[in-house]
């Protein structure tokens, strides 16, 4: 029996799609099971950060409605033999198009036959908020290290006190960029999970990467060098129930040779 | 057998006391017969109006039969029910008077978005987060961190009081007034402010070693319960 999280943060653009494919895939690699949802109905953007896009026949709102059958919806990521599957949102509806009880009925569903399921809920607190938690077992709330996003966070986490899923919510801080967390002038990791009273599942470093891999359709975790990518990993590894250390903030400079020795001569 | 109303009169007045074993129509039909005969003798005097305190005993009033009550009285011309008096009270406005009297001592984050009402006098360990609001009957004591809104006195007391770290606080509000924290020199916010509205409805801020001047009754209130 699979276990169910919903991916959240209240606020758009904050990296819910990311995380949600980079979690799954992350999770595919360590060979388990996993099931994509999108439930960002009318803006689906799930399957293309994960090079899907060409491959749906049927989507959600077609399985709810029983045009499909939930296994003809599915889409395989055939880079994971038999790992990864995607079951993409419409993009023809909106959020209204589903209603508590047939995602509730999706995800009980799917649970048997897979380990993970992540539900990618789309940004705000209306119907597809709800939609989303309803089948979820625990919460991943993302946000960034940015005032308006931890609002929304903390709105997220009432909300979710409100409808109580089984386990209590995680939290992944995403977008954190070293140099301005070192020097003060973005919120602090600590900070932000005390705030909040969330306990934390990750950190994310902000890196282009991200951005350019999400446009090839290529998640970042596939990149065994980028840090952002090793966040995500470690992410996977404890939700698997390893014990990771976070990664530092700190960051090791390593300068060339000529740089360190242009820097000799530098006046400060 | 015993009246099911009998009159009985003290210092302050008339009292009709009604049996609380008797029941409803006896006790009616009994109060008819007292009263005629009161008619009767205050008649050959010269009629003065006469106020009665009504008491039930360990019995409680329905509206139905309260409103039979004033239906009898409002046969006689002259007299008429001061108030009625009962020694008990139902278990809702018992809970209610509990809560209101009660200081209650919260410890818990309200987060954005957010409303938390709560009853009588609150202690308030835990967290308001940024837009959450914490809305107090009563006397608000703040221990904990506000980043939110806070009301005392809500929704119209405005004898209320607001006690505490505030520095931190979106608004204060206090019954109908409030003011917002962002416009207010950061020198009238002490770790111990007293938050209260002043005798020209305004909010006004001060220090605990003031609370007396600012509100000689806060202090009478303490220690004694007040049954309204």
């Amino acid at each position: 029996m699979g276990k169910a999280y919903v991916v959240t943060s209240g606020k758009g653009g904050v990296g819910k799609t990311t995380t949600t494919a980079n979690l799954g895939t992350a999770l595919a690699m360590m060979g388990k099971k996993v099931c994509l949802m999108d439930l960002d109905i009318g803006l689906r953007n799930l399957d293309v950060v994960l090079g899907l896009d060409n491959r749906i026949m049927y989507d959600i709102v077609d399985v709810a409605n029983d045009r499909a059958k939930l296994s003809q919806a599915l889409v395989k990521d055939k880079r994971f033999d038999d790992k990864l599957y995607l079951l993409p949102a419409a993009q023809n509806t909106d959020k209204s198009a589903l209603n508590e009880d047939q995602v509730l009925k999706i995800v009980n569903d799917l649970k048997p036959n897979f380990d993970y399921i992540f539900i990618d809920c789309p940004a705000g607190i209306e119907q597809g908020f709800m939609n989303a938690i309803v089948g979820a077992d625990s919460a991943i709330i993302v946000t960034t290290p940015e005032i308006s996003a931890v609002r929304d966070a903390d709105r997220v986490v009432g909300l979710l006190e409100r409808n109580p899923l089984q386990e209590e919510p995680h939290l992944i801080i995403n977008r954190i960029r070293r140099h301005m967390m070192q020097d003060g002038s973005m919120m602090d990791v600590d900070e932000i999970t005390h705030h909040l009273g969330v306990e934390l599942l990750g950190i994310i470093f902000d890196d282009d990467a991200v951005i350019s891999t999400s446009n090839h359709g290529e998640p970042i975790v596939l990149d065994p060098d980028n840090p952002a990518g090793q966040g995500y990993r470690d992410v996977a590894r404890r939700l698997e129930g390893e014990s990771v250390p976070l990664m530092k903030i700190e960051q090791e400079i390593h300068k060339s040779f000529w740089k360190r020795v242009s820097s000799w001569f530098k006046k400060d | 057998m015993q009246d099911a109303a009998v009159l009985k009169g003290t210092n302050d007045g008339y009292e009709l006391v009604l049996d609380e074993r008797a029941s409803m129509n006896e006790i009616f039909s009994s109060l008819s017969k007292l009263l005629d005969k009161l008619k009767t003798q205050t008649a050959s005097v010269s009629p003065k109006a006469i106020k009665f305190d009504v008491l039930t005993g360990n019995r409680l009033l329905t509206s139905e039969d309260r409103k039979k009550l004033e239906e009898i009285f409002s046969n006689y011309e002259y007299f008429s029910i001061h108030k009625v008096l009962s020694e008990v009270i139902s278990n809702e406005r018992a809970e209610k008077i509990r809560q209101q009297e009660n200081v209650h001592v919260v410890d818990r984050i309200i987060r954005n978005g957010q409303d938390v009402h709560l009853e009588g006098d609150v202690i308030f360990l835990g967290t308001v987060h940024q837009g959450g609001k914490l809305f107090v009957s009563g006397n608000l004591y703040v221990m904990g961190n506000v980043h939110g809104i806070v009301q005392a006195g809500y929704p119209n007391i405005e004898t209320k009081l607001i006690i505490g770290d505030l520095h931190n606080a979106q608004q204060v509000r206090i019954g109908e007034q409030f003011e917002i924290l962002d416009d207010v020199s950061e020198n009238n916010l002490t770790r111990e402010s007293v938050v209260y509205v002043n005798d020209l409805h305004v909010i006004d801020y001060g220090k605990i070693e003031d609370l007396k001047r600012i509100n000689p009754k806060f202090f009478n209130m303490v220690g004694g319960v007040i049954n309204g």
